[in-house]
């Protein structure tokens, strides 16, 4: 039943192919980020690119690297939960704190 | 039989492992402390009176120390899979990539912190000095102990305490490893890239306001 359990688990992740896909194209963001940076535009705009691509680099290492795209979705739940409650409060006290003081 | 026995003994009734279970929870407890540092760092962002910030920040350094950590995360990645396969010699290989890259990693932040003392920030010099170095160095500690238990598996590997059978441990210290780069992909983006985009500017403004109000310029 383990070696059953272990061995659907080893298929159904990916293999070091796919692995060395995803680096590339977190490799290929980071250095759309870089060249990003060195442009000039609007200061919203840009922090709307850079905020898109981090989350796209966040979600490939999260959803491939750390198997929660595959694993069980409780996994998911262990994480995100905090995280939404981390963003919450910080969008919700940066608000709040520029609000205050100007 | 051992190895079977012993993995039916971490099981719980979710059908979960609990040390996997346990990670999760622990990585998500470290969101929140992140969050805090970064979340605070944030708040306190243009807000020094006086003091290097932002303008100091080398992006095209710090883009190379985050490609070798993006990469660092690849080479775990093909250690597990490597170890799952029962290939012991390409799990080590790619666990010692691990651990070099990130002391190559730690080697950059040192010298970026060593240049901003010299430019005269440290954690007593303004709000950002201190948000800023405690936040990092919080995160290269992660980095440091993520190293010393990758260093710890890979030696354990060779007494014969790691192999395919419980490969488990390795995922777990995989999670941790990725997390410590999710923490610094967010901290590059935010921090950073946002942070620093137009400093030079805002600071070059500064010294001319001061300038003005000074009656210089």
């Amino acid at each position: 039943m383990a070696t059953e359990h272990a061995h659907v688990e080893e298929h159904t992740h990916p293999g070091p192919r796919q692995y060395v896909i995803i680096g590339a194209i977190l490799a290929v963001i980071t250095l759309i980020e870089f060249g990003v940076f060195y442009l000039e535009m609007d200061a919203a705009l840009m922090t709307w690119i850079i905020l898109v691509l981090s989350s796209s680099k966040f979600l490939l290492v999260v959803g491939y690297f750390m198997h929660l795209k595959f694993d069980d979705v409780r996994f998911s739940g262990l994480f995100f939960a905090p995280f939404v409650i981390m963003v919450s409060i910080g969008v919700v006290l940066m608000a709040l704190f520029f609000n205050l003081t100007r | 039989m051992q190895y079977l026995s012993g993995i039916d003994d971490h099981r719980t009734s979710t059908g979960l492992d609990n040390r996997k279970m346990l990670m999760w929870a622990f990585l998500g407890s470290d969101v929140m402390f992140f969050g805090t540092l970064i979340g605070t760092h944030l708040i306190y962002r243009n807000r020094s009176l006086s003091g290097p910030q932002e303008e100091i920040l080398s992006i095209p350094i710090t883009t190379i120390s985050t490609f070798v950590l993006l990469m660092s995360s690849l080479a775990m990645v093909l250690a597990l899979a490597a170890i799952q396969r029962g290939n012991m010699g390409s799990f080590r290989f790619w666990t010692a990539i691990v651990c070099v890259f990130g002391s190559i990693f730690i080697g950059f932040q040192m010298f970026e912190f060593a240049e901003f003392a010299h430019l005269g920030l440290t954690p007593r010099t303004n709000l950002f000095g201190s948000t800023f170095l405690v936040m990092t160095g919080f995160h290269g500690t992660h980095v440091a102990v993520g190293i010393l238990w990758l260093w710890t598996i890979l030696f354990a590997s060779y007494k014969g305490k790691i192999h395919q059978g419980n490969s488990l441990q390795v995922e777990i210290a995989g999670l941790y490893w990725h997390f410590v780069d999710i923490v610094w992909i967010v901290i590059f983006g935010v921090v950073y890239l946002i942070g620093a985009y137009g400093a030079e500017g805002r600071a070059l403004e500064e010294v001319h306001h001061a300038a003005r109000a000074a009656g210089i310029g």
